[in-house]
């Protein structure tokens, strides 16, 4: 079977990379994986030796089981019009100015395609284990609950406000734009938008049922998975940790494991307490001096965050160290990961 | 009468916009002026950068002179209904409401134009000096200021289109409004936030943002060439950390031009000590 590896954290704290150095190390204990990624770096890229990363896995250069594919989201899309409405349907959702607008724009839309592709990918089997890099809606948070959003959207109050409680057929649209208040609220907004709204509900309400189904199978593939939380020490990554810990409780998702990404040695904070030295090079040496004692106080916050986060949420840290510049190939990914252990501890 | 001034603070995820805006915000508020700072996604970010608990829809003063405030879609949506769109009394405002909703979840650029129609009301009604708006990340932002034009083109007339005409002249006066867009010293959020100001730029869609570089590091004063005297352990470690980060933020800052640079802040714990000190290193208010 395959596994899911779902990869979740604050913007700017190296989600990305971390991704990809997970499935290197994956792909080198054995496993074949693919990593699905949202925007990688052009120096992201580079290190895959993928220039162009597209919506199709393509096997990463120096390996051969490790794939990367990026999520194209109004192309995902455009598959799950494909894959779940009628042709002519279909066509006609595609051609609909109002369904490029809920693509690019419906903020949970990315994290639904998203959630698909993972779900495509794990039944394929062609994988051993998915690594799926987290849209940054809602804070991440929305890759979760996305599948349940589409849903609230598709069948929500909108239609039925409109079209009542069944199901419409197109001949409710006469009966629907016959309503007095419509008429109101098209004067006063500045009308016929409401009209071609619901078309467009009423052609996209076709799929619910499908999608429906579908949006219940990422949810239990999304429970299924491994998700980790990537976080440094600074104090709004810190923040969204919790909210991430908490919001996912509530929706019975447990993280397994945190990854503290930039982390510094700790044995920084004892050696910043010896004085500078005087002689020769005193000068450089006080100058070393400053510059330790401010990374070690950097040093400090980090291992009080990691301590605080570990005994809140009785989760393992897997400290990944601060590396500049940042990995440059395939091999530096790896080495990034290899030494935290968390591969072996969480996938074997 | 002073006019207010609308100051929009945007970047990509994870460069401290939420941090600057609420540092911005802070430090007018020092220097004796009435300030408004909107979190307008109500992502928390600002609350937390207030030291506020929570924030509501309604302004609450969180320290002399300034009140914050959240973004709350509902409360939007009935204001701009009953104060924007004049709906006549005895008009159904319930369906009308309801009408707007479905619009606001589907229709392109209507929730924006109600998310963003609220900082300029707050402008309009004179009451503050600033109002400073802790915006949404780059793209969103983008789609923010071109919300009044996507509406011109739903809809020609009407209330909905007088409204938005006299949004967009408000965003985009330079003697009104002003955006910043936060960017720290690495490759994404450089590439990013130069191709938001391509974008700003060529569609018009407002002044000229200005950058502020967050997350600087100072410079130590140390050289490659002083590693090799510094032996080997924490003390050459941490002087070869500090001269790799300083390459590499030379290598992104000089692609990007700044007007602003707010220092990377060492062992800081929390959101509130990180606004607090980053509203000392504003010498110039901006």
């Amino acid at each position: 079977m395959t596994r899911a590896v779902v990869v979740t954290g604050a913007g700017g704290v190296g989600k990305t990379t971390l991704s990809a150095a997970l499935g290197a190390s994956i792909a080198r204990l054995g496993a074949s994986t693919l990593v699905l990624t949202i925007d990688p770096a052009k120096r992201l890229a580079d290190a895959l030796g993928v220039e162009h990363i597209g919506d199709e896995p393509a096997l990463v250069a120096g390996s051969d089981r490790m794939w990367a594919a990026m999520l194209d989201v109004s192309a995902s899309w455009e598959a799950i019009v494909y894959r779940y409405a009628d042709p002519e349907v279909g066509r006609r959702l595609l051609q609909n100015p109002y369904f490029r607008a809920i693509a690019d724009r419906f903020p949970a839309a990315q994290s639904y395609a998203a959630g698909e592709r993972m779900a495509e990918y794990i039944e394929t089997k062609k994988f051993d284990v998915v690594v799926v890099d987290t849209p940054p809606s809602g804070g991440g948070i929305d890759f979760f609950r996305a599948p349940g959003m589409t849903n609230d959207l598709i069948s929500g109050r909108l239609l039925k406000w409109l079209t009542g409680s069944n199901m419409p057929g197109r001949r409710l649209m006469y009966r629907f734009t016959a309503r007095p208040m419509l008429h109101i609220a098209d004067a006063v907004l500045g009308g016929p938008m409401l009209g071609d709204v619901a078309n467009f509900l009423i052609d996209l309400r076709t799929m619910y049922d499908a999608l429906s189904e579908r949006s219940r199978t990422i949810e239990s593939y999304l429970k299924g998975a491994t998700t980790i939380i990537t976080t440094t020490a600074d104090p709004t990554p810190i923040h969204e940790t919790r909210r991430f810990f908490d919001e996912l409780h509530g929706i019975h998702i447990e993280p397994a494991a945190i990854i503290f990404n930039r982390m510094l040695p700790p044995a920084w904070m004892k050696a910043a307490s010896r004085p500078a030295r005087g002689g020769r090079d005193a000068e450089l040496h006080a100058i070393a001096v400053t510059n330790l004692r401010a990374w070690a106080t950097e040093a400090r916050r980090q291992s009080d965050a990691a301590d605080e986060l570990s005994a809140r949420y009785h989760v393992p840290v897997y400290p990944v160290p601060w590396k500049t510049p940042p990995p440059q190939n395939l091999d530096e990914l790896d080495k990034l990961i290899e030494p935290t252990g968390i591969v072996q501890d969480l996938l074997s | 009468m002073p006019r207010t001034r609308l100051i929009f603070v945007s970047g990509k995820g994870g460069t401290g916009k939420s941090a600057v805006a609420a540092a911005i915000a802070i430090d007018h508020a020092r220097r004796g002026r009435r300030v408004l700072a909107i979190d307008m996604i109500g992502s928390r970010g600002l609350a937390a950068h207030l030291r506020a608990t929570s924030l509501t829809y309604r302004p609450t003063e969180v320290r002399a002179g300034l009140f914050a405030m959240e973004m709350n879609r509902s409360d939007a949506l009935d204001e701009y209904l009953k104060l924007q769109l004049h709906v006549p009394q005895g008009a159904p405002t319930g369906p009308i409401s309801q009408a707007l909703s479905v619009l606001a979840d589907t229709a392109p650029g209507v929730r924006e134009i109600i998310s963003i129609g609220k900082p300029i009301y707050e402008t309009w009604k004179n009451v503050w000096d600033i109002v400073v708006v802790d915006a949404s990340s780059l793209g969103l932002f983008q789609s923010y200021l071109r919300a009044p034009r996507t509406i011109a083109r739903l809809v020609s007339t009407g209330g909905v289109a007088r409204q938005a005409d006299k949004l967009e002249g408000t965003l985009t006066d330079p003697g009104v409004t002003a955006t910043y867009l936060v960017a720290t010293p690495a490759e994404l959020p450089v590439i990013e936030t130069a191709e938001a100001i391509t974008a700003i730029d060529r569609e018009s869609l407002g002044p000229r943002p200005t950058v502020i570089i967050n997350r600087f590091i100072p410079r130590s004063g140390l050289t490659e060439r002083d590693l090799e005297h510094l032996g080997s352990g924490a003390l050459r470690d941490a002087a070869a950390l500090q001269l790799g980060l300083e390459k590499d933020q030379a290598r992104w800052i000089t692609s990007l031009d700044h007007d602003v640079r707010l220092p990377y802040l060492f062992g800081v714990h929390t959101p509130g000590e990180v606004a607090i000190k980053l509203a000392d290193e504003i010498k110039v208010p901006l």
